[in-house]
């Protein structure tokens, strides 16, 4: 059984997430006049059409790209040596040090608490179409899966096979993947929670609301 | 002239000696290092690119072994045009390797390597012929107006009921004139790819509706109704010529022919001999020295036309009735380039590395020999060693590879980007070729008996995630040595 103030005291006890932002490409760096132990803020307005703070910007083939915080926190490095320097991809630009939030500590905690259908290869991963049409259409927590049922399409190398959902039967919860990403071996694919499970899992979702929510 | 087109020494790229250059390495795995290694050997220095996925290919060790740690630079994505652009400008590099896949036949590309205000040589055809050539349809169309047999059918997209089954029905004649029992005809979309909108009819009387049907889904699918007629050629031979011309474009010289009949399912190659037939030891129901012969006439033919500049491979059909058809033309270096490569001498010297030489042609040198020049030398015979599993339409296995090894021998060149001394995970972003080996017999019996040698040497081991064991194709290159250029 999950001890949920357990878990929850243990995430309270360090309830940050280092953030290393990276390049997503090669270029020339340069930086905006920041400091470290400044705060920076992602995304914001209801559609997060509102950008995060500006970190760096890489030039590429005369094209600036703003390299943005993703979330909110506290800027704990910032490689600034870099400045006027051609960098490889996925160099090291800063570190933001970001306070868990609500969703986040139910992510956490939900992965402990959920069925996890975990990826068998690494690969990329879709919804079967009759499945992808089902979770857009239907509400949230209501798409069923029983064990055996055809669920995903894995895609690698150009090959596509069809992955048959293997475990309890009940209702997907939580999606891990993204279309068009790899997704390594073991990873969680989707979380389910059986019938059963649901009102204690919904109790776990109202207490992470309730003991986060001032924080 | 704009200040950016100028290279070290005020000139442009053009104008440098070919030690002067520096050459962009625009590729990863086994092709990377034998460009690598080309370079290295014509003194000329290289940068070369690696993706997160790739850190642990070879390719990476070989660049920083013969270039230096600072000659490897790591980028978001080989099919990135910018990321090779800006790599090539902060290395200062002078020109572009493609290799093969990729930007390879990207005319694109090409064009934009040689007309952006820094100007780099792309080391491959001119962007023009790359156009020319790369356009199936134009291809056919250069081919009959000089008398280069192409696959009987249409040369242009048709879209007059009346036409296509006038088409249709010459070609059902043309194949009963030719003794085929089972005639039969190809009916696909011009604007289509992939596989996608393509029908075989084997009546002539269910042509109209097939032609309806394709004729249809092509204006759904591409917004355009245009429909290609073919003979559908099931028993062939696949033959390819291997075409090197310097940039003036003036003397093309061949390198032979090759053989790459034994392929996947899926029309993919995976046995190449060289060269494509054995007339001196195996019996053939046609004129097998007269159709090598043939096709390499017409391969230069429609070389020297275009002023062809660089490597290029003429890909053939070859009929059990030994009737030739261009199928393609490939302007880039082959996978299989290395097994002509391994029988040819040039002016008394031993194999020939053609990479090395499409980057000093491409670097703009002259050719320096003649056809006369070039003479062969036993039979050179390739194998693509891949995880993939033959049993269940060659799909291909991912995993880890614990143990591969074999025993080296003169005769024997393996390019494998796979580590052996260290685990490797195979990444899933590519195909899954592990090695290309490349054997050289005196002739046909000895290359065969070799290869199986070489096959019996081979261990290839590792698991995927779920504990099976590595499976690989080496089994279905053994049972298929035997088969090697017979029809």
């Amino acid at each position: 059984m999950l001890n949920i103030s357990e878990l929850l005291e243990s995430i309270k006890e360090s309830p940050y997430r280092d953030i290393v932002i990276r390049t997503p490409h090669t270029g020339c760096l340069s930086f905006p006049d920041l400091a470290i132990g400044a705060e920076v803020h992602g995304p914001s307005s209801q559609w997060k059409n509102k950008p995060g703070t500006l970190l760096a910007t890489l030039e590429r083939e005369r094209n600036p790209k703003p390299i943005l915080a993703p979330e909110k926190g506290e800027l704990v490095e910032l490689h600034t040596e870099l400045a006027g320097t051609f960098v490889e991809a996925q160099t090291a630009v800063a570190t933001i040090r970001h306070r868990l939030t609500r969703e986040e500590v139910e992510h956490i905690i939900l992965q402990k608490a959920l069925f996890l259908f975990r990826a068998p290869e690494r690969a990329k991963y879709y919804f079967t179409p009759e499945m992808d049409k089902k979770i857009h259409a239907t509400e949230s927590h209501s798409v069923k899966v029983r064990d055996g049922m055809e669920l995903l399409i894995m895609s690698r190398m150009k090959r596509e096979v069809h992955l048959q959902y293997s475990g309890p039967d009940g209702v997907i919860y939580a999606i891990y993947f993204k279309y068009n990403e790899n997704i390594d071996a073991g990873a969680p694919l989707i979380g389910v929670c059986t019938q059963e499970q649901l009102p204690a899992i919904q109790e776990v979702i109202m207490r992470i609301k309730t003991e986060w929510a001032g924080r | 002239m704009e200040k950016d087109t100028v290279h070290q020494d005020g000139k442009t790229p053009e104008a440098l000696a070919i030690t002067d250059h520096k050459v962009l390495v625009a590729n990863r795995g086994e092709i990377a290092m034998r460009i690598m290694r080309a370079c290295h050997g014509l003194g000329i220095p290289f940068t070369a690119l690696y993706t997160a996925e790739d850190s642990a290919s070879c390719h990476c060790d070989l660049a920083r072994e013969l270039g230096g740690e600072h000659c490897l630079y790591r980028v978001s994505s080989y099919h990135d045009a910018n990321e090779i652009m800006s790599v090539a400008d902060a290395s200062e590099c002078t020109a572009v390797h493609p290799g093969y896949g990729f930007f390879a036949e990207d005319f694109r590309f090409a064009r934009r390597v040689t007309k952006r205000d820094r100007k780099m040589i792309f080391i491959g055809p001119s962007w023009k012929i790359i156009r020319e050539l790369g356009d199936k349809i134009n291809t056919k169309r250069l081919a009959r107006s000089l008398g280069v047999p192409t696959v009987p059918g249409s040369d242009r997209p048709i879209y007059d009921e009346a036409e296509a089954e006038h088409i249709a029905k010459s070609i059902f004649e043309f194949q009963e004139s030719q003794g085929i029992t089972h005639p039969l005809v190809l009916v696909k979309a011009s604007a289509g790819g992939g596989g996608m909108g393509i029908e075989e009819v084997y009546d002539p009387d269910q042509f109209r509706s097939v032609y309806r049907r394709i004729r249809n889904y092509a204006l759904r699918q591409f917004k355009d109704e245009g429909v290609l007629i073919e003979q559908r050629i099931k028993d062939f031979n696949h033959l390819e010529v291997q075409i090197i011309s310097d940039r003036s474009g003036k003397h093309p010289v061949h390198f032979g022919t090759r053989n790459c009949s034994i392929q996947s399912t899926g029309r993919q190659k995976r046995i190449e001999v060289a060269p494509g037939f054995a007339p001196e030891t195996l019996d053939y129901s046609f004129d097998a020295a007269k159709v090598l012969t043939n096709i390499v006439e017409y391969s230069l033919t429609m070389a020297t036309k275009v002023g062809y500049d660089n490597v290029g491979t003429w890909e053939w059909i070859v009929t059990r009735a030994g009737e030739p058809f261009l199928m393609e033309v490939n302007t880039r270096i082959q996978v299989e380039n290395g097994v002509s490569g391994c029988i040819a001498h040039v002016a008394g010297r031993g194999s020939v590395d053609l990479i090395a030489e499409q980057i000093r042609l491409g670097l703009g040198e002259e050719i320096g020999y003649t056809q006369a020049e070039i003479a062969t030398e036993g039979v050179g015979l390739e194998y693509r060693i891949i995880a993939e599993d033959p049993a269940n339409n060659f799909i291909p296995w991912v995993g880890k590879i614990e143990r591969f090894h074999w025993k080296d021998q003169p005769w024997l060149t393996m390019l494998t980007h796979v580590p052996t001394d260290r685990p490797y995970e195979i990444p899933t972003e590519f195909d899954p070729n592990l090695a290309l080996a490349i054997i050289w017999g005196k002739n046909l019996e000895e290359t065969k008996e070799r290869g199986k040698i070489f096959l019996d040497s081979i261990v290839l081991e590792g698991q995927n995630a779920s504990g099976e064991a590595l499976r690989s194709n080496i089994e279905f290159l053994k049972t298929n040595t035997d088969q090697i250029l017979h029809f």
